[in-house]
């Protein structure tokens, strides 16, 4: 019905959309809008975007398909969110060995966090070669399930 | 790598590693004892640890050249030529394996240690300003291996997921793929 207004998932909206026959238009979540914007660009370190998202970059960028004036800015605020929070994650992430880190992930969102495994990454395998244990020789995580599980008999 | 070896040596005068034929041969000495050789940094360490000979550590494994090193890196905003590629293998592998043959060896740890921090600190403040100023590539001189992995993983995906939020920005795409 004409004027109704829904919600639907993302998936949906993108396969009802149609920049020449306007089914839909898309309302922007509010930390898309110009106020939430505002805020980011003062000072994106702050904010916790694991509460506001989980996926603000993700889905901010999937935002960007729907034919909305305000797209330039918003993928401007993305990216320059990003960059801002940039610091914050690689120090945090390549100096804090054998932590409890809950507290330096809270804030970030799932493409940040993703990031923060990757540089414990680093982290922990060079204190791993600094404690000796990189000449270790210790079985592959892909084989050491193997022989824990059988194949059901077939059975009659 | 230099080793000085013991009086006992193996009776025959040249060392020939047949047992690694397959992946590599050749032929080391000769070995006498009182006198030094060169050999492979692996054969040294092996001959250290069955004590059959003494390390002379590389001419950069000293206090006077690592505190010149170590000041040069805190002073300069580029990345100082380190005197090897693996300076901190082979300054982990001496102190470990032959510590009693590397005067001041504590203090060789400590400058070592000192001159690495000072090198990654600077590998990521680096890598900040390169992503403040979006830059298309940077070029950074003389960073050894050790320092590239401790940082590599997470610098390739953090540009990775920049650039992807870059092309956001150029309108007309036909369609921003699914995946994020």
């Amino acid at each position: 019905m004409q004027g109704t207004k829904l919600e639907i998932p993302l998936w949906l909206a993108k396969g009802l959309h149609d920049s020449k026959r306007r089914i839909i238009s898309v309302e922007l979540p509010k930390i898309y809008k110009e106020a939430w914007r505002t805020v980011f660009s003062a000072d994106a370190t702050v904010v916790d975007l694991h509460k506001l998202g989980p996926y603000y970059y993700g889905f901010g960028s999937q935002l960007l398909n729907f034919d909305n004036p305000e797209n330039p800015e918003i993928a401007q605020t993305l990216l320059q969110t990003f960059i801002s929070r940039f610091r914050h994650i690689m120090d945090s992430s390549q100096n804090a060995y054998n932590e409890d880190t809950s507290v330096l992930v809270a804030r970030l969102d799932e493409l940040e966090r993703a990031l923060f495994q990757a540089g414990q990454k680093g982290l922990n395998d060079f204190q791993c070669w600094e404690k000796g244990q990189a000449s270790q020789i210790t079985a592959s995580s892909l084989v050491q399930n193997y022989g824990k599980r059988k194949f059901p008999e077939m059975d009659g | 790598m230099e080793v000085w070896m013991n009086d006992e040596v193996p009776e025959r005068s040249l060392l020939r590693y047949s047992r690694f034929q397959l992946i590599l041969q050749g032929d080391l000495g000769p070995f006498n004892p009182g006198l030094p050789v060169e050999v492979p940094v692996w054969l040294a360490i092996n001959l250290k640890q069955r004590q059959k000979c003494r390390l002379i550590p590389p001419e950069w494994m000293d206090v006077a050249k690592l505190e010149e090193i170590r000041e040069q890196e805190r002073k300069e905003d580029t990345f100082t030529p380190m005197p090897s590629p693996y300076y901190m293998e082979l300054t982990k592998l001496l102190l470990n394996y032959a510590s009693d043959n590397i005067p001041k060896a504590d203090e060789i740890r400590t400058l070592v240690k000192d001159t690495w921090d000072t090198r990654v600190a600077k590998l990521r403040l680096s890598a900040d300003s390169f992503v403040q100023q979006q830059e298309a590539h940077a070029k950074l001189d003389n960073l050894t291996l050790m320092e590239i992995n401790t940082t590599g993983t997470f610098l390739t995906q953090a540009l990775d997921r920049m650039y992807k939020l870059r092309t956001n920005l150029q309108p007309g795409e036909s369609s921003h793929s699914q995946d994020f």
